[in-house]
């Protein structure tokens, strides 16, 4: 970990939500916040004037899905954490902010702890994950590789597969409900090292959908290439 | 029915119709050009003729009787073979300077030919073993050199059997002329009747095939007739024969020639739908007269038959064709013109052969029946074959129809399956929607309301509060796991309330012990089973934390065999105080029991004071995941195929 602190910037329209998190951030000393927007419009000011290692952002704002900030931020900053917050976590929007770029994702209730601690997970090179979202990402995936759902490991096409063999045991323990600790356990690896193979996957998610929609504009013809 | 384009049927029959028409004009035209005789030629109309013996030269002092040609005279039966000599002459204007040619016409009889004393071939002739009926011309080069200016002369020696004879008109021309007319002769009588005979043999064996098959009596007749017709041809082109043949072979003349006017005659009646037994037999005994007439005086009755029995046997077609063109023209049911056309075309060429034959008409050629009878064939085959066609058109227009009325159907189930997805799309969404509002209302909606209640009373602190709103949270996030958009995965439902109670265990200082090991990687529940299996699940851990006092907290889920059952088995066990009194903390109690009852399955609470509580919880998966999304769509085939089948049968 650096001796610097991490600069955050919280991009979020509800104001009660804007001041819990910087907040929560100001309290915390080896974090600072860089700045804060109740919308996409200053938001991509703020992304254009300041140096940042973390953006929280709500994918609802008033002016715009959160889901292009993402992406621009993704591309643009690839060493941004870019973390979403979310009411429920739910798949839906979960998968398809990773999909964008997102690394982590927080719920919108948690405790100050816990929005400490994920942070420092995702400085650390590692991402959270909920068993749901993991099956939802093995879906996901799957869907990808036009392969069933109940017979995964047997039919996967390495070629369309991103997900090395380990990985894809990761989400399934993941999926299962089983810890970090417990995972670790159970493949001999450091619950740390579970955390950035979640990271990883996030990204090859990411990079895959990326591939995929420009393929996909370009047969649309969208892209002039 | 038929719905087949007109517009496409005409050319094909106006072709074959064309075609047959156009055969007609052409043997009509053929008839007439056969009388011609070659322009520049010398024809011989005088024969002298001296009896004598066979091989040698007559004497000097034989007797010449002079006859005008063509001569034509019967011998007895009986008489033996009689050897003959044939003078003829004629006068060439200057001694000619290149090869000349004599044509011998059709019916002779052969023998040595010499000109001027000097031989110059020589044609088969009838012996003591052979019989020779030539029905074919015949050509002989004369060199130049045995020619000269003036008269000369040319000696046939020949002999001749019992029987009509006939010595046509010899001509002289040159070989180039003489080539030209004899190979017009020839493939008149000769090459004609092969054709006349193969293309009889050919309906024949289409025709004895359909009939065969369908045994119907006009298909029937017309393979007869081109039967007898290829009988009658191996007649004439047999020309040498073994002496013992020479009987069979005129018996199967007459019969054939009988045969064929009488089948004929019968067919044109039947085809203008008269149909007479009485009529057709004493047709068919007339037919039988000649051969019966020609075995019962031992062939004397030949030369005669040929005379007096065969113009009834013309009158018979000509008879069916009046009364077939009197049909036609009151538009009754007739055959076919070009079938009248074709009959009347018959009689015309076997009247032109008869009187040909006899000497009334100047011409010599006696084969224009060679010509009308395969003709007559090929034309009633035309209606036969028009009936053909319009059969298969018929039936690729009804193939055509159904195809169309299948897709037609096809379209309609589409519609109807499509309609009957849209319905089940509809009531799955409908079913899906009262199922939140049934969740609303017991769950979270019940819940606001009595903490609104009690926060309106002041009866609850702002902690309490907070504790209020969290388990709304709580709740609705259990609502939205159990809310995945495909199918829910109850595992990682499960495993999310686990992170959620985690830390408020640890809180309160119980551990959490998650043993998902028996799980397998998908539990497919029932979609309405899932949610109330995590609020049972919720509400077992709840009370653990809330009441029990437990240390550790314990829960286990697997899926097992029990004989042919597959059972989801979750366990929530804590090592805590266990329930004293099932009525004071009851309220939870009651409600897992109430929604295990309400999804059918099995909820066990184990409690013992001061040993803990275990609360399992039996779900058969069995009927569950088979009663899912692919019983339904099962179910959905099951219908369409049966609206395929029901639609196929009307």
């Amino acid at each position: 970990m650096s001796t610097e602190p991490i600069s955050i910037i919280i991009v979020e329209d509800e104001p009660e939500f804007r001041r819990r998190f910087a907040q929560i951030i100001e309290s915390e000393p080896t974090m600072r916040l860089a700045g804060v927007a109740p919308n996409k419009r200053e938001a991509q000011a703020l992304i254009e004037r300041e140096n940042f290692d973390v953006m929280l952002i709500d994918l609802g704002l008033p002016d715009g899905t959160g889901i292009d900030l993402i992406r621009s931020v993704s591309q643009r900053k690839p060493d941004v954490d870019i973390m979403v917050v979310t009411v429920f976590g739910d798949e839906q929007h979960v998968v398809s902010s990773i999909e964008a770029g997102a690394t982590g994702y927080i719920l919108k209730d948690s405790t100050p702890a816990d929005v400490i601690s994920c942070i420092r997970l995702l400085r650390a090179g590692g991402s959270p994950v909920s068993p749901v979202v993991a099956r939802s990402v093995l879906r996901a995936i799957r869907s990808r590789m036009g392969t069933s759902s109940t017979t995964p490991t047997r039919s996967s096409n390495p070629e369309n597969n991103p997900l090395s063999a380990r990985e894809t045991e990761i989400l399934q323990l993941l999926a299962k409900g089983m810890s970090f600790n417990e995972i670790g356990e159970i493949l001999g690896i450091s619950p740390h090292t579970v955390t950035a193979h979640i990271k990883k996957i996030y990204r090859k998610l990411a990079v895959h959908s990326r591939g995929e929609a420009v393929y996909e504009a370009s047969q649309m013809g969208l892209l002039k290439t | 029915m038929r719905i087949g384009s007109d517009a496409g049927r005409k050319p094909l029959e106006v072709r074959w119709r064309r075609s047959v028409c156009r055969a007609v004009a052409l043997a009509a035209l053929a008839l007439a050009s056969a009388v011609q005789p070659a322009a520049a030629a010398v024809v011989i109309k005088a024969v002298e003729w001296a009896a004598g013996s066979q091989g040698s030269t007559p004497p000097p002092d034989a007797v010449w009787l002079k006859f005008d040609l063509p001569y034509r005279w019967t011998s007895a039966e009986g008489s033996s073979l009689s050897p003959l000599a044939l003078r003829l002459h004629f006068d060439l204007p200057a001694a000619p300077s290149e090869a000349l040619a004599a044509f011998i016409p059709v019916d002779t009889d052969g023998g040595r030919v010499s000109v001027n004393g000097h031989f110059v071939g020589a044609i088969q002739a009838p012996d003591d073993r052979t019989h020779v009926q030539w029905q074919r011309p015949h050509l002989l080069a004369i060199d130049p050199t045995l020619l000269r200016a003036g008269t000369n002369t040319l000696l046939i020696q020949t002999a001749y059997r019992a029987g009509y004879h006939v010595l046509g008109r010899i001509e002289i021309g040159t070989l180039g002329e003489m080539s030209t007319r004899y190979e017009s002769e020839y493939f008149q009588t000769s090459t004609l009747t092969w054709i006349g005979a193969t293309l009889a043999a050919v309906i024949a064996l289409i025709f004895g095939v359909i009939w065969v098959r369908r045994r119907d009596a006009i298909t029937g007749l017309i393979t007869l007739a081109a039967l007898l017709w290829c009988a009658r041809s191996a007649t004439f082109l047999v020309e040498i024969m073994p002496l013992g043949m020479r009987f069979w072979m005129r018996l199967l003349y007459f019969a054939t020639k009988g045969g064929f006017a009488a089948v004929i005659t019968i067919l044109l009646l039947r085809l203008a739908n008269l149909r007479n037994r009485r009529e057709e037999l004493m047709i068919l005994i007339y037919a039988a007269l000649g051969a019966v007439a020609f075995v019962i005086t031992a062939q004397y009755a030949a030369p005669y038959l040929d005379l007096l029995w065969a113009p009834g046997l013309i009158a018979m077609p000509a008879f069916a064709v009046v009364v077939a063109l009197n049909n036609r023209l009151r538009a009754r049911q007739a055959p076919h013109w070009i079938v009248i056309a074709a009959s009347a075309l018959i009689f015309v060429a076997w009247a032109h052969d008869y009187a040909a034959g006899i000497g009334w008409l100047a011409a010599d050629s006696t084969q224009a029946l060679h010509w009308a009878g395969p003709l007559l064939l090929v034309a009633l085959a035309t209606p036969l074959v028009d009936g053909f066609v319009d059969i298969l058109r018929e039936a690729e227009s009804a193939r055509a129809e159904l195809e169309t009325r299948v897709r037609e159907r096809e379209q309609l189930l589409k519609r109807n399956f499509e309609r009957l997805r849209q319905s089940e799309r509809a009531q799955a969404e409908n079913q899906e929607r009262q199922r939140i509002m049934q969740d609303m209302h017991d769950g979270l909606g019940s819940q606001l309301l009595s903490s609104l209640m009690l926060v309106e009373r002041g009866a609850v602190s702002n902690e309490q509060v907070a504790q209020i709103l969290r388990e709304s949270i709580d709740d609705m996030r259990l609502a939205i796991d159990a809310l995945a958009p495909e199918q829910t995965d109850l595992g990682s439902a499960l495993g999310n309330l686990r992170f959620r109670m985690e830390p408020r265990l640890r809180a309160a200082g119980i551990e959490l012990i998650w043993d998902a090991r028996k799980l397998p990687e998908e539990v497919k529940l029932h979609q309405d089973a899932v949610l109330p299996t995590l609020r049972i699940v919720q509400e077992a851990m709840t009370n653990a934390l809330k009441h029990s006092k437990a240390k550790v907290l314990r829960v286990t889920l697997g899926v097992e065999k029990v004989n042919d059952a597959t059972w989801l088995d979750i366990r929530v066990a804590d090592n805590g105080r266990g329930v004293m009194n099932e009525n004071t903390s009851g309220r939870g109690l009651l409600n897992m029991r109430n929604r295990a009852q309400k999804v059918g399955a099995l909820l066990n609470i184990e409690t013992k004071a001061g040993a803990g509580t275990v609360v399992q919880l039996l779900y058969k998966l069995e009927a569950a995941t088979s009663g899912g999304p692919n019983a339904r769509s099962e179910n959905t085939q099951l219908n369409t195929q049966a609206i395929i089948e029901r639609a196929r049968m009307t």
